[in-house]
């Protein structure tokens, strides 16, 4: 009798069936397959699916908006994967939420074909109001990540539909219908593929050559003051700054509500926000990344399980992420002795002598401190200066303390009149801007001019209009891409240079973002003089 | 006998609708198609008839069906094709049960054919019935002539030396002992599976497929009728004889995958060959639910 052969493995039975013509190696059956096997078959696709989805959604939302990470590769592809990390959370309560919708379905058709559109139409919610809440200009270039998002949600889509009737075929034995595997292959392939096309043709913008400025005679002094409320409060001290102010000739435009570093922004760079970037104090950090506003969804992690993890950490306002750049600094790249400082946003810049904003602070107690700091700083360094700026904080961060209050004002009081008598005499062309970021209804935000014996008057400005006036005082010609004008009636005729140049171009860093630990201690500060809680 | 209607064997879903539905058609095509021997032929009629008319699943006959409607043919091309394929399944049940087969005493919950009309009868009855199996494809007018005859040559393929009765003398010279896996899906592929990729092969061209069409459907009958014969071999060894109505255990002492491979590999196979199989459908979409359906019939089966 002969022997038995052996039983063979799994692994060898299956093999024979293939070598015999069964169970057909070219059948693709991923998904399905993996779904009738057991509970992981179908989670584990829907979870990646979706959290690649949603990752890549945030992650075209901040390239598209937040330029430093639209020109690095290195930045966007780190960012894609901790968002990936990020969306597995979300991804997988989705993907538990299908698994009882599919196992109690009973039209497991059409809640696949709904369920798909569900997770189809949320990844390109998440682009789309994504990269509009960010505040970008949305250039056009934004929507080439169009594709491969699109892409990604499709995919995600025919996952979600694939796994959602394999896992109610399981559990109900209603037939599924099969999904088109090579749509998702060629889908997948194709999001590949315009990734690599977008990454490796991005080049940064070449930087416009500097405007060649016809120097003037005299400093202009730019004078920032927050927190004054010239038209509601009037407490004695703002009396007498408003008669003082009275003198000169007067832009106004109404005032809006922003936060400090938006508005002072808008002024120092001739541009909105949505186009400089700068809206918030407070950005985020995520690890090993330069700072980012939080993309749509991800708060819940950005700003608190990630903060408490210490995978994320927290990120005042800088000018890392300014992309336009400020009066002061085109001032320098034109070759013009510029100071600033104390400035929302402020950083450094060939050229320029910039004192920041985190510098300030951080020798200060409160309000009064804050400006006595400033106007040292000013006072000591702007002899020789073609441009000089600076901000003061005091009366804004003082604003609920009476008392300080009236020391800060009084303090300005000094420092203007001075400055009022050098302009008359036409020493310097003096700029004071009066700009609150919380301001009462019907607060008007100021430009006010005093430029030798120009008379006084009053005409509407716009707050873009400051900083191509005052580097168009300065001699600077003005850029035609800025949304402001240079503000002829406010200063004597012919004092304003008329030519103009195309561009400044965008504000291109040459450092890199500020250290962490400065970070915490500029933190630490905003919110003990009250700008954070 | 006529007319008369089985409980359903199935449980629920497209492929127990679509036979619910199509039972009464086909019954009626298989009665109406029996061949009508000469008055002195004896109990040639009723053996005929008994191995035709009792109630049975009808799987290969539905799968016909199912195929020409999944490639929108009209009805009539696949009804002639799901006759003529019963009627070979038919006749080969009768001989596979005489005694010098597999000499079984029972056959869809009754006594087996050459136990009731004796041996002689039973295989006169089976030869009958495979001679009308191609009489009813030679005389179909609704399939065009070419494709009659490449339907009648891959029935006939599937009856002959390379198709059962090829599976047969393989199944009876082998050795159980000594058999292997590649051997024993020789025999399957020719004694069982040859007939189940006719009928739907046969049902598709009744209905013009296209040869992706066939392609497809080919691999999803290949998986599906190996998938079935293991499930069949199961049943055999660890079924219960009055659900199944037929004796079980009789194979113990053949080759089958049950004793080559063990039931746990048996039941893993047969889920990756069904699941090859609903994947071979995927080009049809909707249309293949009730083919793939079937899929999920065989995997849940227990008679």
């Amino acid at each position: 009798m002969s022997e038995a052969p052996p039983r063979p493995t799994l692994e060898e039975a299956r093999e024979r069936l293939r070598r015999l013509g069964y169970l057909h190696g070219t059948v693709e059956r991923f998904v399905f397959r993996r779904a009738l096997e057991d509970l992981s078959g179908f989670f584990v696709p829907v979870l990646a699916a979706g959290a690649i989805a949603l990752a890549l959604a945030e992650t075209a939302a901040v390239a598209s908006s937040q330029f430093r990470y639209g020109g690095s590769p290195r930045s966007v592809a780190l960012l894609f994967l901790e968002l990936a990390i990020v969306a597995l959370l979300p991804a997988g309560v989705f993907a538990a939420m299908l698994l009882l919708a599919a196992a109690r379905s009973r039209r497991p058709g059409r809640d696949a074909a709904v369920s798909a559109l569900i997770a189809a139409i949320g990844v390109l919610a998440v682009w789309l109001a994504g990269t509009w809440r960010l505040g970008a200009d949305r250039p056009s270039t934004a929507l080439v990540w169009g594709v491969p998002v699109s892409l990604a949600a499709l995919l995600a889509g025919a996952t979600v539909r694939a796994a959602f009737l394999a896992r109610a075929f399981t559990r109900s034995g209603r037939l599924p219908e099969r999904p088109r595997r090579a749509i998702l292959g060629f889908a997948a392939a194709g999001a590949l593929s315009v990734a690599v096309v977008v990454f490796a043709t991005h080049r940064e913008p070449a930087r416009p050559a500097p405007p060649l400025p016809s120097p003037r005679r005299g400093t202009v002094v730019a004078v920032g003051i927050d927190g004054l409320a010239l038209d509601s409060r009037h407490g004695p001290g703002e009396s007498a700054i408003a008669r003082m102010l009275s003198a000169g000739a007067t832009g106004w435009w109404d005032a809006r509500r922003a936060s400090p570093a938006e508005i002072w922004t808008d002024l120092a760079t001739g541009v909105p926000a949505a186009r400089h970037g700068v809206r918030a104090l407070e950005w985020v950090r995520p690890f090993g990344l330069p700072p980012l506003r939080p993309p749509l969804a991800t708060a819940w992690y950005f700003r608190g399980v990630g903060l408490a993890a210490r995978a994320v950490t927290r990120a005042p306002v800088s000018a890392w992420e300014r992309r336009s750049p400020a009066f002061w600094e085109v001032a320098g790249s034109a070759g013009l002795p510029a100071l600033a400082v104390g400035w929302w946003a402020s950083g450094p810049w060939d050229g320029v002598e910039v004192v920041e904003n985190r510098e300030v602070l951080a020798r200060s107690a409160g309000g009064l401190d804050a400006d006595a700091v400033a106007i040292e700083e000013f006072e000591r360094r702007s002899a020789g200066r073609a441009l000089a700026a600076v901000y003061l904080p005091g009366a804004d961060i003082l604003r609920d303390d009476p008392a300080g209050r009236r020391a800060a004002l009084a303090r300005l009081w000094l420092l203007l009149d001075r400055l009022i008598a050098r302009g008359r005499r036409g020493e310097i062309a003096l700029v004071v801007i009066a700009a609150e970021s919380h301001p009462a209804p019907g607060a008007r935000g100021r430009v006010v001019v005093f430029d030798g014996a120009f008379p006084a008057r009053e005409v509407r400005v716009r707050p873009f209009d400051v900083a191509p006036s005052l580097l168009a005082r300065a001699g600077v010609p003005a850029a035609r891409d800025l949304a402001g004008r240079p503000a002829s009636d406010l200063f004597p005729p012919g004092s304003l240079e008329t030519a103009t140049v195309d561009t400044y171009g965008d504000r291109i860093a040459t450092t890199t973002a500020p250290p962490r630990e400065t970070d915490r201690e500029y933190l630490e500060k905003l919110k003990s003089l009250g700008y954070l809680q | 006998m006529a007319g008369s209607r089985a409980p359903s064997p199935f449980s629920g879903g497209a492929f127990e609708r679509y036979a619910a539905a199509s039972r009464p058609a086909l019954e009626s095509a298989l009665e109406r198609n029996l061949p009508v021997p000469a008055r002195s032929a004896g109990a040639l009629r009723e053996a005929v008839e008994y191995a035709v008319l009792t109630p049975g699943k009808r799987v290969r006959p539905f799968v016909a069906m199912a195929a020409g409607e999944l490639v929108r043919a009209k009805p009539a091309g696949p009804l002639a094709v799901a006759v003529a394929v019963e009627y070979v399944h038919c006749a080969s049940l009768v001989l596979d049960d005489l005694p010098s087969m597999d000499d079984a005493a029972r056959r869809r919950g009754r006594p087996a054919l050459h136990l009731v009309y004796g041996s002689a009868t039973a295989e006169l009855a089976s030869v009958t019935l495979l001679a009308r199996a191609f009489e009813t494809l030679a005389r179909e007018p609704e399939i065009p002539a070419g494709v009659r005859a490449r339907i009648v040559e891959e029935l006939a393929v599937a009856v002959g030396a390379a198709g059962c009765c090829g599976g047969q003398a393989a199944d009876l010279a082998a050795n159980p002992a000594a058999i292997d896996l590649d051997e024993l899906e020789g025999i399957h592929a020719r004694k069982t599976g040859a007939l189940f990729v006719a009928a739907v092969r046969g049902g598709a061209l009744a209905g013009r497929a296209t040869e992706g069409a066939l392609e497809a459907l080919t691999l999803y009958a290949r998986n599906l009728g190996l998938a079935f014969q293991i499930t069949d071999d199961l049943l055999d060894r660890e079924g219960d004889p009055g659900e199944l109505g037929k004796d079980t255990h009789r194979d113990a002492h053949r080759a089958n995958f049950a004793t080559v491979l063990g039931a746990d590999l048996c039941r893993a196979l047969v889920a990756e060959l069904l699941d090859t199989a609903l994947t071979a459908l995927a080009p049809f979409r909707r249309r293949g639910a009730v083919l793939a359906d079937l899929a999920r019939y065989v995997r849940e089966r227990r008679s």
